[in-house]
């Protein structure tokens, strides 16, 4: 098998040079087959560097990816959109709502707005441009409408106003007639909770900086909340956004497509949304649905966020990493930007914490429309909780009315597993005790997403008329908790457990493990079974266990996370008291001791504590600071295409498939691809064989034969992608020695080690098993490696903790090259008594004795 | 060469070819217990140590290690001469103090504390596990005292008892002497008093067991149990064969030998006061009712 790839297409990079003195533009413009024009119009342009970086859409050639296709004409249409704004004619048609000196301005011209991209927060909030249009460009053609909305006192308009404007006949926003399928939405978006409450939001809205806002799911508060701001914040006449932040990529996506229909616009248009690598907003975008991710990003290079006039922070309850910060970012925004309004939105009762937080922000709790749910409790512990899942659903399914059940199970194993035997014992029930069909369907974050719209299919009907209905059993790890909702669940089945991330700075494990739920999230899937109608919650455990064993919330993510690219972040944020930062739940002072410590390892921070140039670039790249590291220094190896392939597929989950059906036929076909060093070259070279030209000929059937993923191999396409153009614009080079060099495999595990130099590993006398270097850990080589040379010294990437300390994808090293590359980490005097250190010194004695001999032949 | 001398220091200070002091050491030994090892013992120690070292270790020792190192570092908490505590140091960290605006209740001063789930216990399963075993230990362990209690208890009862049989014993054979001085066996068994009945009764089957073992010596051959079909009752009345039944039932005896020891013994007590103005106490026959000097009803009393 040639293991090489074709590095044509997307390595052998032939560095363009820039003619622009923005050469991030250029880049962009780079690959962009040709339409240029449009690109300096296009908000994200304009706008920070990092942004474009991380939120334009895929345009690469490779992946015949339906997402791609679509975006590209998003894409194309959008730029269309832009040249038609830039005309001047149609330019004229939107005076009214503009300041007119405006009109005149050269920052108007969307030719030279690069120029004036770094001002923008020097100006205040009303220099027009800080949310990146180009030029004023809100399209209110139909100028009844227009006036309708401008009548509107800014901050001071009522529901029975903004009732009157969405009534029609024409949209308010975009000027168009409206449909009657909007007439027909927004009779039920009428219905729906917050609707009663409209008034009063506005009012508290209107009245105070920051707002908490509580709403049970089904209230209705993330469609409609961003909406009811809209029309009293107006930020197309303050040519301002309003962001509305989400967890999840996914859900920002669907609600950004939800809320477009709602509103009777296209997706990209007036309403938008921004993940990473995905950028579907315009020019005319005035809303826009975005991970809280991606908003961090933005606050990057913009750290007052002067595009905005209004942040809405949703499912601030789920407490992810990117929202806690952006909360203690926006509490010291809002200081500078007295005009910035802050809406946090939280699905749970803990608010008063939110709001003691935000200086005692007033609070609006909308009751969600929900059922009452029946909740069971187990009289005795339960022995094995899968199994008594399994039996609970069966006994569900054999007795209880129709009505959909949902079980929670915590990982893709168990639940694919947990599938396969429901499936068994449902078809001998049916042919046995005549019960009705159950259809059975896995949901989790890895599955491809038609798999995981399949949840969404109705319930089987019965078998023959007048038989036992059919229902559908959804076996989900925590996503469908809080953020999917699937109608008809009726029955929830809670073993009380889910698969967390937590981390430890004494011993720096960063790993899922399976622990006890919280009560809240108890609560929460408890009340996925009242969504419809009246429905019952089995909790697989005691009543006792749920008040004693269960926390009250789960911690969040900032208490569970290695803090290291959160820490990069805040420095970039210009935050530079870490210590004193106002997180609503700060870390245990270790945690960011460690931080601070493997980033001045890796000579991201001075000793000081201050950002060093390293680490400023290390912060361009939405990367670990490790792998960020291990990239930029990787032109000094000559393989920064290789590294650069390692790094997205690093990024990206496993790219080997074990089904349990036929592992031995996908072992056998991974050792295809095995390196003797390591897993690392491995994947490069699963990487490598799939960009060949026999792979590319049919890549899903060649993954398919091969067992790796093509979904995965696709997204480190995707993210290489996305990392070359960083580095492109950062000057990186793109280099890789020739394949039939010998050193060609070396560099890169010599590469491996400017990043990883701190998760390496040392042999423990003759046994199998390694200790880690400085923190003493007593590891074993995960079961999956494909390692074959024996080697003393094994770089890692993972230390994962199970019942075993195990460590996962390993490479071999030699010493020589830790304390080469890595000497201050490696500083002899550094280590304390043992096998470790005595090893090094025995490698110094090594190395000096070497450069002796040498000295005397010469 | 030879140390026999078991006060010097031995074996320390020659060389390492002296073997003999194999010898010397093992007098000195006493002298200094546990501190020195013979030259033997050291190498089988060694060599034990070796192997010990070479043995590849078992799974559950390694997880046991690793377990332990892990469990180690966890609860160490990271030193202050680590690079990340002096650059917080610079922005007014002080140790011990929690990260975040002062006044945040929420702020953590330890790491969360991680703990591996090793099997599919449902929720509440390893406390419930750790509550039936720290119950069972409990159980065992109150079982196990509750015995010991009790044998100390039993012991002591049965001494007492023991010790209240025999005075009763001994009262009886004083109230016989007291009612039946001149000779013994002339009152049918039947007819004496029931508070000393046992003890004639006693006597009675004593005897007859020498007699039986007496007839078995002297080469009768046959059992008690015979019954020859020749002789008739008064032939085997008149042989000495059917006596009197003891066997036969002694309602009001057994009666009274049912009781417990302390109450016969009060019984018996309370009659020879009555009857013979004698305290079993005192062993004293006092000329009349009032017994005087006598300190009481009770041993107790007679302390």
């Amino acid at each position: 098998m040639d293991r090489r790839p074709d590095l044509q297409g997307q390595g052998r990079f032939k560095r363009r040079k820039m003619e622009d003195t923005d050469s991030r533009n250029s880049a962009e413009s780079d690959d962009d087959g040709g339409v240029k024009v449009g690109n300096f119009a296009q908000p994200t342009e304009v706008k920070p560097k990092k942004e474009d970086l991380d939120a334009r859409p895929s345009r690469h050639t490779e992946g015949i990816d339906q997402l791609v296709e679509k975006t590209s004409k998003r894409k194309r249409k959008k730029e269309e959109d832009a040249e038609e704004a830039s005309d001047p004619y149609i330019a004229r048609q939107h005076e009214e709502p503009v300041p007119k000196k405006k009109e005149l301005d050269p920052r108007a011209n969307p030719y030279l707005a690069h120029r004036y991209e770094e001002p923008a927060e020097d100006e205040g909030s009303y220099n027009g441009y800080s949310n990146g249009y180009g030029r004023p460009t809100n399209r209110m053609n139909g100028v009844s409408n227009a006036s309708s909305l401008a009548r509107f006192p800014r901050h001071k308009s009522t529901a029975a106003m903004a009732k009157n404007a969405e009534d029609g006949p024409n949209n308010p926003f975009s000027g168009q007639p409206l449909s009657s399928q909007y007439f027909s939405i927004l009779k039920t978006r009428r219905n729906l909770p917050v609707h009663q409450q409209r008034d009063e939001f506005l009012q508290m809205y209107q009245k105070s900086q920051f707002l908490v806002f509580v709403g049970e799911t089904g209230s209705g508060k993330t469609t409609q909340i961003p909406q009811f701001v809209l029309f009293d914040d107006q930020p197309h006449i303050q040519r301002k956004l309003v962001a509305c932040t989400q967890p999840r990529r996914v859900a920002a996506m669907s609600v950004a497509q939800r809320v477009a229909n709602e509103m009777d616009v296209t997706l990209g248009d007036e309403v938008g949304y921004n993940i990473r690598f995905e950028d579907v907003t315009s020019q005319k975008t005035i809303l826009k649905y975005m991970t809280d991710g991606m908003l961090l990003r933005e606050a990057m290079n913009d750290n007052n966020l002067n595009r905005y006039s209004t942040i809405i922070l949703d499912e601030a309850h789920e407490r992810t990493l990117a929202t806690d910060t952006l909360m203690g970012l926006l509490k010291e925004v809002a200081q500078r930007r007295p005009d910035l309004k802050i809406v946090i939105m939280s699905a749970t009762l803990d608010a008063q914490k939110f709001q003691s937080y935000f200086n005692d922000a007033p609070l609006l709790a909308v009751p969600g429309r929900t059922h009452p749910v029946e909740i069971f409790y187990t009289p005795e512990p339960e022995r094995d909780y899968v199994e008594a899942s399994l039996r609970t659903v069966l006994q569900i399914h054999a007795s209880e009315p129709e009505g959909d059940i949902l079980l929670f199970l915590t990982g893709e194993e168990e639940i694919e597993d947990a599938c396969r035997k429901i499936r068994l014992e449902a078809d001998e029930m049916i042919r046995e005790a005549d019960a009705g069909p159950l259809t059975v369907y896995p949901l989790y974050g890895t599955l491809p997403p038609n798999q995981q719209q399949k949840i969404f299919d109705p319930a089987p009907p019965p078998s023959k008329k007048g038989g036992r209905p059919g229902r559908k059993c959804i076996v989900s790890t925590n996503i469908a908790e809080t953020s999917l909702t699937i109608d008809g669940i009726v029955y929830v089945v809670d073993p009380g457990f889910s698969k967390q991330k937590i981390y430890n700075p004494r011993i720096r494990v960063e790993s899922l493990l399976i622990s006890p739920i919280s009560r809240a999230s108890a609560q929460q899937r408890a009340g996925r079974a009242g969504r419809t109608r009246p429905g019952k919650c089995f909790r697989l455990y005691t009543e006792g266990a749920f008040k004693k064993e269960l926390i009250e919330t789960t911690h969040p993510e900032v208490l569970r996370s290695n803090l290291s690219s959160t820490v990069l972040d805040l420095k970039k944020l210009g935050i530079d008291d870490l210590v004193h930062f106002d997180l609503m739940d700060p870390p245990a002072p270790e945690t960011l001791m460690r931080a601070l410590e493997e980033l001045n390892y890796l000579a991201c921070l001075d000793d000081e504590g201050n950002l060093t140039a390293l680490g400023k670039l290390a912060s361009e790249f939405p990367l670990d600071p490790t792998l960020a590291v291990m990239l930029i220094s990787s032109p000094e190896f000559y393989c920064s295409n290789e590294v650069l392939s390692l790094t997205a597929l690093l990024s990206v989950p496993q790219v080997f498939v074990r089904p349990a059906s036929a592992r031995k036929r996908a072992d056998e076909m991974k050792s295809l691809f095995a390196h003797p060093d390591g897993d690392h070259l491995t994947m490069l070279n699963v990487y490598h064989a799939f960009k060949g030209p026999e792979a590319q000929a049919n890549p899903k059937q060649w993954c398919h034969d091969h067992f790796v993923s093509l979904r995965a191999l696709q997204s480190a396409d995707n993210v290489r992608q996305q990392l070359k153009r960083i580095m492109e614009t950062h000057e990186i080079e793109l280099v890789s020695a020739p394949f039939e060099d010998k050193n060609y495999y070396t560099n890169i595990r010599r590469a491996l080690v400017a990043g990883f130099f701190m998760q390496v590993a040392m042999k423990e006398g003759n046994s199998k098993t390694y200790v880690t270097v400085k923190d003493n850990q007593n590891v074993i080589l995960h079961p999956s490696t494909v390692l074959q040379t024996e080697s003393d010294w094994l770089l890692y990437n993972e230390f994962v903790l199970t019942t075993k300390n195990y460590i996962r994808t390993v490479t071999t090293v030699k010493p020589e090259w830790l304390m080469d590359i890595a000497p201050t980490y490696y500083d002899i005097t550094e280590f304390g008594k043992g096998p470790v250190k005595s090893a090094l010194q025995r490698t110094i004695d090594k190395v000096r004795r070497k450069e002796a001999t040498k000295g005397r032949k010469r | 060469m030879a140390k026999i001398d078991s006060s010097s220091p031995p074996a320390a200070g020659p060389g390492p070819e002296e073997l003999d002091d194999y010898m010397s050491m093992t007098i000195a030994e006493p002298a200094k217990p546990a501190e020195k090892e013979t030259y033997t013992q050291r190498r089988i120690r060694k060599q034990r140590e070796a192997e010990a070292r070479s043995r590849p270790k078992s799974k559950a020792e390694l997880a046991a290690a690793a377990a332990a190192a892990r469990d180690d570092a966890l609860s160490t908490a990271l030193p202050n001469s680590s690079k990340g505590f002096q650059m917080m140091a610079k922005l007014g960290f002080k140790p011990g103090a929690a990260l975040g605006a002062s006044s945040n209740p929420n702020a953590r001063t330890e790491p969360l504390h991680i703990s591996v789930k090793e099997d599919r216990g449902g929720v509440g399963m390893q406390n419930e596990k750790k509550r039936k075993f720290r119950e069972e230990v409990e159980g065992v362990e109150k079982k196990q005292r509750a015995e010991e209690g009790g044998y100390r208890e039993r012991v002591g009862k049965e001494r007492e008892e023991k010790r209240v049989e025999g005075m009763f014993w001994g009262a009886m054979r004083v109230l016989e002497g007291l009612e039946q001085p001149e000779g013994r066996d002339q009152v049918p068994v039947k007819k004496v008093n029931v508070l000393w009945r046992g003890l004639v009764r006693e006597r009675q089957e004593k005897e007859r067991e020498r007699r039986a073992r007496y007839d078995l010596h002297q080469g009768f051959s046959r059992s008690a149990a015979y019954v020859d079909p020749e002789e008739d009752e008064q032939d085997r009345q008149a042989l000495g064969k059917e006596e009197e039944d003891v066997e036969e039932e002694d309602e009001e005896l057994n009666e009274f030998l049912n009781l417990e020891g302390k109450e016969r013994l009060k019984r018996l007590v309370g009659y020879l006061r009555k009857e013979h103005q004698y305290c079993f106490w005192c062993k004293f026959k006092y000329v009349d009712e009032k017994m005087e000097g006598c300190p009481g009803l009770e041993e107790d009393d007679h302390d």
